[in-house]
């Protein structure tokens, strides 16, 4: 049974790897736009580090990422602890608001928003389209996400194990910070990280709500995928593909010394 | 308190990450944003305009025009000062209020333009608009991939006279007014019957067809093998062929379309002045020699043409004979009627 | 449950934890969608306008055959996909969960994910295409060239590719959680495997396999690019519809209406759901 589960594992992380290794190998590929390998080159990487756009629209999109996450993370776990825990009038609309961001179609969903900070703006003054109305978007579909996977692991706690806490004279904040936070971590992670490649991933909402200046590397990607794509991209995704293998390697090798 | 310091880390992050990369705010008025098509000016033309100057430009660029209008219209019109847009589209933008009529006195190097383009169709006077870059839709093909001559719309309309597997160019006008030519209609008829024909002819095309796909994305499937021919844009064929030399254009009996792109500039954005001088600087032929020799589409500007290189010069993919000019028409501005287009596309496109 | 809080406190605690997130929904999910309600019920002007007048015409557009179509065709793509994640994410989870290096198996996991979503899609049509890879290695068999791409094939193994980690998540974080003594009470009680598993296991995981499902179900009904790209205009779903209402025939009223149309299919089925399970416990996932 064990040795079925791993070589089910295997064959679905061999699933996940394949196109991977296409990018890979298509970024080492001299020929711009076919599929067929034509030859090695390094110069995709070479036209990728003198291309100043292009880091920028990637550190565009780290900023939007990390910012939409963490606000989101934080937002929809403490949204899922009340939704789990106590009783309020409109709890039952709130569930089912929670379910608009994710089944809304991304173009319905951009050009709504859109309306509403131009409408703001006329009304306000503000806000002005830039990276923040990128990441306001961005959290508005990221909360939704968060806030369904947290719960689904709220719901297997035990609430005893914090009253158990309260009537050891923990206080509210206690209870939340040391015993219901990481018994829930696992869900809190599952959360941020599917949170995370919502943001890196998205490009419909971000074009729609995205100013001058605010381009992010999806909306750069999507005009290469459309317009043919340069091998540029493939350079900067096997890099960031690369860069990412060697943090966790490490982080994995820091973490082993120390124990 | 690891999770703890773990956050306190994240956070501290997040917030220098923020105010590091934010965008800076330039001077006002020392900021030209330009929104274009992906990869459709040379990145050594804005430096040069930023080193004439002493402004910046920021340069935002789009797929899909119809998205940039309805970005545009829902409120984004505010935030560019310039937009390189499709022909057909300048006198829409001018009755939905986002341009009004350019001031040329604020525009000499208008006199450089050839005199067709100094009154196309699609802007009568170039009251709105100033010409770009122009082109030809047409038929490309894998010289080694079609069986028989490419010479008309016949090869995706006619399934007798079918060459081999093709795509459907993802663009309404292009392709609706390919199937109106095809059966004789102008590219601009509203007359519901001929469009109902057209219609019949699209549906009945997709079905023998390898699907729809965007300009270069044709092109692209067209050197994987995945089809032979496609509708497409002459001068991304040109680009394509350097890849691919089995790769050829050729422009329909029956007529292809000619368009222009064009320089608009929008009535709420900022930096007016500074969108005029660009759109003036491109109108030098030095300038628009370089944009024109960058895109591979031929420029409007008539003082430009003799710099270019002269193989550019004789091709007739670049620079149509004047016969093949002759057959060809531009897409028009519809009005309302545009309706009747959109519903077609709309079953086209679902069935 | 908290007895022993003041209704001060409790009242205190429900603004602290939905406060924050319930504000942000009321403010840029609910009067989004009102907007986009009001315009769903408007009128297509002469130049792609809002105008009025108001009334049920775009609903009654939504019911022709050609855009039915269109929705079966999504909930297919849907159900399918959802079916496809459950077979390669639900034992993956607990081969995770169950691993002593279940860190480093999630981040490889996470990993492919980090490259764009697109350029994920676009390496699958590099695999898939008639001169692509897939074929190349077919021929090395003498087999095929088969034309894998544009095909509802392409479309369903891609949108399971994408929408995989949203199934593995959810899914993982409940077995991680999942107590075994109640497979070994099972066991010691004489229960064959796949009993033991179905009474012991199962139930404990439904959270996550609701959460998971509903995460791929309803992103994958609603997509438009995979069915773009590797559908090549031939697969149509309706979430191709609404993009090209709102892109190309400028027919805002349309595409809301058919957004309408999806999102009242989707939370009406959920409330169904809700209602027929009645149990608490499952009431409660909703």
């Amino acid at each position: 049974m064990r040795r079925l589960l791993s070589f089910h594992a295997l064959l679905v992380y061999a699933f996940l790897y394949l196109p991977i290794l296409v990018i890979v190998a298509l970024s080492f590929n001299e020929s711009r736009r076919g599929v067929r390998f034509t030859g090695f080159t390094l110069d995709w990487y070479r036209a990728l580090f003198q291309d100043p756009r292009v880091l920028e629209y990637f550190l565009n999109t780290l900023t939007v990422a990390f910012v939409s996450t963490l606000v989101s993370t934080v937002l929809g776990t403490l949204l899922a602890l009340g939704l789990v825990r106590y009783r309020f009038p409109g709890k039952g609309f709130l569930r089912y608001l929670l379910y608009i961001p994710v089944v809304v179609p991304d173009v319905v969903m951009g050009v709504s928003l859109l309306l509403l900070f131009a409408f703001a703006r006329e009304a306000l003054g503000f806000p002005k389209l830039s990276l923040l109305t990128v990441i306001l978007g961005h959290i508005t579909f990221q909360v939704a996400f968060v806030t369904l996977v947290v719960r689904s692991r709220l719901l297997l706690l035990d609430p005893a194990l914090e009253e158990a806490a309260r009537d050891l004279g923990a206080r509210g904040f206690q209870t939340f910070w040391y015993v219901t936070l990481p018994l829930a971590w696992p869900g809190v992670a599952a959360g941020a990280l599917l949170a995370l490649t919502l943001s890196l991933d998205d490009f419909v909402v971000t074009f729609f709500t995205a100013g001058p200046g605010a381009t992010t590397l999806p909306l750069y990607i999507y005009s290469s995928v459309k317009l043919g794509v340069s091998p540029k991209v493939h350079a900067l995704s096997t890099l960031i593909v690369g860069l990412s293998a060697f943090f966790l390697a490490l982080g994995y090798a820091l973490s082993r010394r120390r124990v | 308190m690891k999770r703890a310091g773990i956050l306190v880390v994240l956070l501290l992050l997040v917030v220098v990450g923020f105010l590091v990369l934010r965008p800076k705010e330039a001077k006002a008025g020392a900021t030209l944003y330009f929104l274009n098509w992906a990869d459709y000016i040379p990145e050594e033309l804005l430096k040069k305009f930023e080193a004439e100057t002493g402004a910046k430009v920021v340069l935002d660029t789009f797929e899909s025009p119809e998205a940039m209008l309805a970005k545009l219209k829902a409120g984004a019109d505010q935030e560019f000062s310039l937009v390189v847009a499709p022909d057909y589209y300048v006198l829409q933008m001018a009755r939905e209020g986002l341009i009004v009529p350019l001031d040329k006195a604020r525009l000499p190097g208008l006199k450089n333009l050839d005199p067709f383009f100094q009154d196309p169709p699609y802007d009568p006077g170039l009251t709105y608009s100033v010409p770009y870059l122009w082109g030809t839709t047409g038929l490309a093909y894998r010289e080694d991939l079609v069986k028989g001559s490419v010479d008309s719309y016949a090869v995706l309309f006619d399934p007798a006279q079918q060459v081999g597997p093709f795509l459907l160019l993802d663009e309404m006008r292009e392709t609706i007014g390919a199937a109106l030519k095809y059966l004789g209609y102008s590219v601009n008829t509203t007359d519901p019957q001929a469009l109902e024909k057209a219609k019949a002819l699209l549906i009945e095309a997709k079905r023998r067809s390898v699907g729809f796909a965007g300009g270069v994305e044709a092109l692209n499937r067209i050197l994987a093998g995945d089809a032979a021919l496609a509708l497409a844009y002459s001068g991304d064929v040109l680009q394509a062929r350097q890849e691919d030399e089995r790769l050829r254009y050729a422009l329909p009996k029956e007529g292809g379309t000619l368009w222009t792109d064009a320089l608009v500039v929008l009535k709420r954005g900022p930096a007016q002045e500074l969108a005029y001088r660009f759109v003036d600087f491109l109108l030098q032929p030095e300038n628009a020699a370089a944009l024109s020799r960058y895109t591979q589409y031929a420029t409007p500007v008539a003082a430009a043409v003799p710099l270019l290189p002269e193989e550019m010069r004789q091709d007739p993919t670049v620079f149509p004979p004047q016969e093949a000019r002759a057959k060809m028409e531009y897409l028009k501005d519809l009005g309302p009627d545009i309706a009747l287009f959109d519903r077609v596309w709309t079953e086209v496109k679902a069935r | 449950m908290n007895e022993a809080a003041t209704p001060f406190q409790r009242f205190f605690r429900v603004l602290v934890t939905v406060g924050p997130g319930g504000l942000w929904l009321l403010l840029f999910v609910l009067l989004p969608t009102l907007l986009v309600l009001v315009a769903s019920f408007l009128t297509r002007g002469p130049y792609g306008e809002l105008s009025g007048p108001l009334g049920l015409h775009n609903y009654a557009r939504v019911l022709e055959p050609l855009y039915l179509e269109a929705f079966a065709q999504s909930l297919l793509v849907g159900a399918l996909s959802t079916l496809l994640s459950a077979l390669l994410g639900y034992p993956l989870a607990f081969y995770i969960a169950r691993h002593p290096k279940r860190d480093l198996l999630l981040f490889l996991l996470l990993l492919p994910f980090l490259t764009n979503f697109l350029i994920r899609v676009y390496a699958w049509l590099v695999l898939l295409q008639r001169e692509g890879l897939l074929n190349a290695f077919l021929g090395a068999f003498g087999l095929g060239p088969y034309a894998f791409y544009p095909s509802f094939f392409a479309v369903l193994l891609t949108t399971v590719y994408t929408f995989l980690p949203f199934f593995v998540f959810p899914v993982y974080a409940s077995v991680e959680r999942l107590d075994w003594q109640l497979l070994e009470a099972a066991y010691d009680l004489g229960a064959r495997p796949v009993r033991a598993f179905l009474h012991a296991v199962l139930p404990q995981t439904y959270p996550g396999l609701f959460a998971g499902s509903v995460l791929v179900f309803i992103p994958a009904m609603g997509t438009f690019v995979v069915a773009d790209l590797l559908g090549a205009g031939r697969v149509v779903l309706i979430g191709n519809l609404i993009q090209q209402q709102f892109g190309v025939t400028r027919d805002w009223a349309f595409g809301a209406a058919l957004g309408v149309f999806l999102m009242g299919f989707v939370l009406l089925s959920l409330y169904l759901y809700a209602r027929i399970q009645g149990e608490r416990g499952l009431e409660e996932l909703v």
